[in-house]
């Protein structure tokens, strides 16, 4: 449905996007991962045409969206990731402004209104003012202003920054059955995780303005499948204890928190009698040790050497 | 484009309170200076005093004769509460008198004080004259000989207007009343401008980009409903002291709402050029009333015409559409000019408005890409 090819962006000689190819096929949920300035935002701007390549291309079925963007912007519904909204305004009278522009028939309107109203939530402060709404409700319009006329596809840019849990969940409920009841198309960036993972099918991982990686949830986690996660608690840390665990054969990283120790070591290696030997040789206590199952997390960490919120 | 207008319109329903401040402000203003303009007229007081020998003889020769002029009242006063009346700038001048002489005490030599003087020497002057040519006889004799002869004199000077008919005085309250409401209509139609720069930060507009409506209709929804604020905000203001407060207006008044019309564009224009130039609303709101308040001051706006002679500053003034507004509103008030007289300035308003329109545009447009 949407392909980009080798699609780059430059800002004053600086790359914020190079050479990116991802590709979403009609009714697929997809996942554009990365930490703040990884080139997300910048990526579903051209995306959506509201910023043109310098170079590559964006292609809807096939054909070029640069020169004639008209064609995508009428199947697309954008959810910013600032508030797009006139916070004077109520949430409803936001919503009509919105289907007057995208021309939903007056006869339409006012139906589709109460039922994105309905669907996130907001059908009982629809006249109250937008700016006496708090954050969470704030986000539930911004994206109910993407959805009045009736988009096939649905790009999300980090919908859930600063919100409570519960919108949060409000909102990740919407984007759920909005992709697996009504075949609507979805692109969501984010840097939780989590929040990918439970929506999306396939993802693309950014770091510094490049696909890292790429793939099923599944197939992300199988570039872990020769390694073994565990978690250790100590007494105490120390830089030396640090060192030694780092020494022992088949560890591959170490990462330190307060008093844990991340360990990524070599898949099936025995490394337990020589981490406790490492860890008393010090005069401190190993108090917990658990083998973890990978996540999309440590994948990233894998693959980009930090964290997601770094 | 209706839907863009429509939701301005419906914000500024909300919270009216800008253009209600704006407007009560262009009434307000209006009136309380030209009240305070009125008084300052008919009340420029000058105290004259003599130290001859025969002092009240002086005095009581001189304030009559210097008095037959209306724009100053000539009070006699005690020599040193004239001097303090000078030194504490309660008065621009004062005169000690002689015989057949005179003397000015001013702080300063401003045009007020040349005012004064020259009206004082004329004064003085004519009555020398006259002395010279009643010789031995009865001054007051002569003096009625030669009125009675003015009265009927063989050459005699007329002024009539070009229309034939009686030339206006000019009139600084009507100046004052179009200079504050244009001055503080340019507030109202610069901040309604300013929504696109908010519009812009907020991503309102990069929605209305994604939708069918074109960027030519998104500039034009907002940029009309600019116009429509501004130019509704005069009329209230010109309507009121045209119809209740029974200010005389002239007697076309639609022409005076053509002026304010072709104004509020151009104005429209000038505030899309300023948006061209800033990156946030606040900036606007911030830069925007910091040079406005400066038009109507380079513009002439709240003096008599013509004390502005800089040609830097009258340049300046001529590349804002006020200069150019006030000199068609008050031609038409005054001088009931027609449109043959106004045209000048109305194609100059139309000139700034298209410049400043296109290079605005063009300058928002190229910090989008």
């Amino acid at each position: 449905m949407i392909e980009t090819v080798k699609l780059s962006k430059t800002f004053k000689g600086k790359k914020a996007v190079d050479e990116i190819d991802l590709y979403i096929d009609e009714g697929e949920s997809i996942g554009l991962l990365g930490p703040n300035g990884a080139g997300k935002s910048t990526t579903i701007s051209m995306i959506s045409s509201l910023l043109k390549p310098t170079a590559g291309d964006v292609k809807l079925n096939g054909k070029s969206t640069i020169k004639n963007p008209a064609e995508i912007r009428r199947i697309l519904g954008v959810v910013p990731q600032e508030i797009a909204l006139y916070e004077e305004l109520s949430a409803y009278e936001n919503l009509k402004f919105f289907g007057e522009i995208y021309n939903v028939k007056k006869t339409i309107l006012e139906q589709r209104i109460q039922e994105i109203l309905e669907m996130v939530g907001l059908k009982k402060p629809q006249k109250e003012l937008v700016k006496t709404f708090s954050g969470g409700m704030k986000r539930r319009v911004n994206i109910a202003a993407a959805l009045l006329h009736d988009p096939k596809i649905l790009i999300l840019d980090e919908p859930t920054v600063g919100i409570d849990p519960q919108s949060r969940n409000h909102i990740l409920e919407t984007v759920r059955k909005l992709n697996e009841e009504n075949g609507t198309t979805v692109l969501y960036t984010s840097h939780y995780m989590e929040e990918v993972e439970q929506l999306c099918k396939r993802v693309y991982i950014m770091d510094h303005g490049k696909v890292v990686a790429s793939g099923s949830k599944e197939e992300l986690l199988s570039i872990l499948s020769t390694e073994d996660m565990i978690q250790v608690t100590l007494s105490e840390m120390s830089d030396t204890v640090v060192e030694k665990v780092k020494s022992i054969k088949n560890i591959r990283r170490v990462d330190a928190t307060d008093k844990s120790l991340r360990i990524i070591s070599k898949k099936g290696s025995s490394i337990l009698s020589d981490l406790i030997h490492a860890v008393e040789s010090e005069g401190i206590l190993l108090t917990n040790f658990q083998m973890e199952t990978p996540s999309l997390e440590d994948v990233f960490l894998h693959i980009t050497g930090r964290t997601l919120r770094d | 484009m209706f839907p863009v207008v429509k939701a301005q319109l419906k914000k500024d329903i909300r919270s009216p309170w800008l253009v209600i401040l704006l407007t009560l402000g262009s009434i307000l203003f209006t009136y309380i200076f030209t009240y305070v303009n009125n008084n300052e007229q008919t009340q420029t007081t000058i105290p004259i005093f003599s130290s001859d020998f025969n002092s009240s003889e002086v005095e009581e020769k001189w304030e009559p004769l210097l008095n037959a002029n209306q724009d100053y009242v000539f009070v006699i006063t005690d020599e040193s509460e004239a001097h303090a009346d000078v030194e504490e700038g309660n008065s621009e001048a004062a005169i000690r008198l002689s015989e057949s002489d005179y003397q000015i005490i001013a702080a300063s030599n401003t045009q007020a004080v040349q005012l004064v003087e020259d009206y004082v020497h004329t004064v003085f002057t004519q009555e020398a004259q006259l002395e010279a040519a009643s010789g031995s006889e009865d001054i007051e004799a002569t003096r009625k000989q030669i009125g009675g002869y003015l009265e009927d004199a063989p050459l005699q000077m007329q002024t009539e207007s070009i229309e034939d008919g009686e030339v206006p005085e000019y009139n600084m309250q009507l100046q004052l009343l179009f200079g504050f409401t244009l001055f503080l209509a340019m507030f109202t139609i610069g901040f309604k401008v300013n929504g696109v720069t908010s519009d812009k930060i907020s991503g309102v507009w990069d929605r209305m980009i994604l939708s069918p409506v074109s960027k030519t209709a998104m500039y034009a929804g907002h940029l009309f409903y600019s116009f429509f604020i501004g130019f509704i905000q005069i009329c209230i203001v010109l309507v009121i002291f045209n119809y209740v407060m029974d200010y005389n207006l002239g007697h076309n008044f639609g022409m005076l709402l053509t002026v304010s019309a072709v104004f509020t564009l151009s104005m429209v224009s000038l505030a899309m050029l300023f948006t061209g130039f800033i990156k946030t609303p606040e900036q606007f709101n911030m830069i925007f009333p910091s040079i406005i308040p400066i038009v109507p001051v380079i513009s002439g706006v709240y003096m008599p015409p013509g004390l502005i002679s800089n040609p830097v500053l009258l340049f300046i003034a001529d590349l804002f559409p006020l200069v150019h507004a006030m000199e068609a509103l008050m031609d038409i008030a005054l001088f009931d000019a027609g449109w043959n007289e106004v045209t000048l300035p109305l194609v100059l308003m139309l000139l700034i408005g298209v410049i400043c329109m296109g290079v605005g545009v063009n300058l928002v447009e190229r910090r989008t890409k």
